[in-house]
């Protein structure tokens, strides 16, 4: 046995030839997963899935009332005092439609039962944070809401709101 | 016993072309009975011999066989349903309706595909149970423990993928939720969902990708693990039986499962 | 076999050995004394486990056969991505996973703990590797005891959780009071680890082997996993809320979303 002789080198050569072909499979794998999870990365097209959607003209939303704008997702929630609030339909908790329901005055999500006020805060249930937003903007006497970003947040404040 | 008379079928099983195809004799005595066993490439996977204690019904329920055949069933009704299956979002759920309506036993085959799904899941968890009190992951089964974890976890994936190509309101809100839950995952939760959607919602790429999860990658996958499976519950020694009251019988696992 | 004429045993084939204390005599045909009894309790696997086989893909198929002629596969109205189902219900096995996330948060429920069971299953069979009872149910009658007991206690502890937090939220009761993660992520987190680690702290005490704290860990994991099902098929109804199965509101049938 040369055993006495590969013991004073530091590597073998079946070491080192080994380690370099073991190295060299594991960087084509790598390099493998890598091109196929390039592959199969969605290409989300910048702007997420949403437009600018006109909701309707400001006067229309009388204080205090909930209306659904379908072409957006979206709610016009027109506060007491008049603010306006877009809020998405989608429930921040796990995804569900979200729908208004008028004689409580509240959203109430069917999936596991969260349940938000016309601000969009949540009042009871596993949901996280309130209903997402979206942009507004009055342009001419109409609403327009921008799908394109929702905007996510903690809780309610003033800021959000936008007035005529 | 070739002072036996000659069998009826012998022009047939004696014939150039029988023994072409099968290299063993009538088995009706112990080399025959294990030729069977070894010289076929579908019955290779079980050992030749095996314990009468494995056998016994109370034992393993059957449990693992069931999920077997069920995943037989799956395929085969499923590679039928593909014939009018069309993984769109606009053709889906008219091909489930034509299916159900006018194609000749097309409800009766869903329902069976359907059913059996569900029948898998059960039979799968089941069999863990089964297996795990019975102590049968126990050292040398540690691997074949392993493999049947992936199992579990492929039989769950196979169920949830095919639960969004009927494309309706039951499968859209299930997979949504479901989708959604993988958000949650810390650090690579946005990224497995949108590879996992193909999209920021579920919709046509969900579809589509859904489909080729259901009908190719998992059910290889599965079909690669199940032999990998079989064949170690054979390498293995047979299932895991009690052989304490067998004392001083030195037989151990080597000597049954080759 | 088959062949009428055999090889003439010569010497030339089988030569003496003198320094062995055993020959091949001859090669028989015909049955010796220990067919069908080996030494080691086996039995050729042809045909009875070929038997077995079949008799259970003929009683497996049935099964699914008759149950698809009486019941159809569900099929609800077309996906639409406007309007939620209510309630919105995952199939079967994952509805255990849905009333969990009724009570914690989306990553406490649907990340953290499936991930904690999928690491148990994996590294089960490298801390229990003892070989001790490999094929016994339950291994000892301790064991059996320690199923019954752990299970009923499983049962009722999480069956208290489930039906408590329903009645008294500690959600809403903590909701601010303490930040989310400390409310929905932190606290349900603890009750459900103490739920977990109590009966494995009496094991310890009581000098358990590893076998026994895995049977109880696996019976906890078992039967939390069949409560909380239980409770997401059956006593959920519209809006996710609680009820009585027979008292759903709106004509739900918690039996039609199978
Ligand atoms: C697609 C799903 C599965 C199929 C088709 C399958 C099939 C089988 C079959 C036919 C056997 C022979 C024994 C019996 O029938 O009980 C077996 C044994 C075994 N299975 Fe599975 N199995 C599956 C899933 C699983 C799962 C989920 C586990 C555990 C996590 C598992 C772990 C084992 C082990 C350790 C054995 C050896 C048991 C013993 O020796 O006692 N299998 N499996
Ligand atoms: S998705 Fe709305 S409460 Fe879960």
């Amino acid at each position: 046995m040369k055993s006495g002789r590969e013991g004073k080198r530091l590597f073998s050569r079946r070491e080192v030839v080994g380690t370099v072909w073991g190295v060299s499979l594991v960087a084509l794998f790598g390099q493998f997963s890598g091109a196929l999870f390039e592959y199969l990365k969605p290409r989300i097209p910048a702007g997420g899935f949403g437009s600018k959607v006109t909701a309707g003209l400001a006067k229309e939303f009388k204080p205090g009332t909930v209306s659904y704008v379908q072409s957006g997702r979206f709610y016009i929630s027109c506060l007491p005092d008049g603010g306006l609030l877009a809020l998405w339909q989608r429930c921040t908790h796990l995804g569900c439609t979200v729908p208004w329901v008028k004689a409580k005055k509240l959203f109430m999500c069917p999936c596991h039962s969260s349940v938000f006020n016309p601000e969009g805060v949540v009042v009871s249930g596993p949901a996280p944070r309130p209903l997402d937003l979206f942009p507004i903007q009055i342009i001419g006497g109409e609403v327009i809401v921008d799908t394109s970003q929702p905007i996510s947040r903690d809780k309610f404040d003033i800021s959000q709101v936008t007035r005529v | 016993m070739s002072v036996q008379t000659r069998s009826r079928w012998a022009p047939l099983t004696e014939s150039r072309v029988w023994r072409s195809f099968f290299r063993h004799g009538p088995p009706n005595n112990p080399l025959d009975r294990s030729l069977v066993m070894t010289s076929n490439i579908f019955l290779h996977l079980h050992p030749v011999k095996v314990n009468r204690k494995s056998l016994k019904w109370s034992y393993s329920f059957g449990l693992g066989v069931i999920s077997a055949i069920l995943f037989g069933t799956l395929v085969f009704t499923g590679v039928l349903l593909m014939f009018y299956y069309v993984p769109s979002v606009e053709r889906a759920y008219p091909a489930l309706l034509n299916i159900q309506v006018s194609v000749p036993l097309g409800q009766f085959t869903r329902n069976m595909h359907r059913w059996s799904a569900h029948l898998m899941v059960l039979a799968v968890i089941l069999h863990m149970v089964r297996v795990f009190y019975t102590g049968g992951y126990k050292p040398p089964r540690e691997f074949n423990w392993l493999v049947g974890v992936g199992l579990l976890l492929l039989t769950l994936g196979a169920s949830f993928t095919g639960y969004l190509l009927p494309w309706d309101q039951l499968s859209y809100w299930a997979i949504t939720v479901g989708t959604n839950i993988a958000g949650y995952v810390p650090l690579v939760g946005a990224a497995t969902k949108s590879l996992l959607l193909g999209g920021p919602e579920v919709g046509q790429d969900a579809l589509i990708r859904f489909y080729t999860l259901h009908i190719a990658v998992l059910p290889v996958l599965m079909m690669l693990a199940v032999s990998i499976h079989l064949w170690r519950v054979r390498k293995d020694g047979g299932l895991a039986i009690n052989d304490s009251n067998d004392a001083g019988d030195k037989v151990g696992e080597d000597a049954i499962g080759n | 076999m088959a062949t009428p004429n055999q090889p003439t045993v010569t010497d030339e084939t089988f030569p003496k050995q003198t320094n062995k204390t055993y020959a091949l005599v001859e090669l028989m045909h015909g049955e010796g004394p220990m067919v069908g009894k080996g030494p080691d309790g086996t039995v050729f696997s042809f045909p009875v486990v070929l038997l077995i086989e079949i008799i259970l893909v003929l009683g497996v198929t049935l099964a699914v056969f008759l149950f698809s002629l009486v019941k159809n596969a569900p099929l609800e109205a077309i996906a639409n991505p406007l309007v939620t189902t209510d309630p919105a219900k995952a199939p079967w096995y994952f509805v255990g996973l849905q009333e969990l996330l009724e009570h914690m948060h989306p990553t406490v429920a649907g990340v953290l703990i499936p991930t904690c069971l999928v690491i148990f299953l994996v590294l089960l069979p490298y801390i229990d590797r003892s070989r001790a009872h490999v094929g016994v149910w339950f291994s000892t009658p301790r064991g059996k005891r320690i199923v019954v007991w752990t299970a009923l206690y499983t049962v009722i502890a999480t069956a208290a959780y489930v039906l408590l937090d329903n009645q008294f939220s500690l959600r809403e009761m903590l909701r601010d009071v303490v930040p989310v993660w400390v409310a929905q992520g932190l606290v349900p987190a603890l009750i459900i680890a103490i739920i977990v680690v109590l009966p494995a702290l009496v094991l310890r005490l009581r000098k358990a082997t590893t076998r026994e704290l895995m049977i109880a860990l696996f019976t906890i994991m078992l039967f939390s996993a069949l409560i909380f099902t239980l409770s997401g098929f059956f006593l959920r109804g519209p809006g996710f809320k609680m009820y009585l199965p027979w008292q759903m509101p709106n004509g739900y049938n918690p039996l039609d979303g199978l």
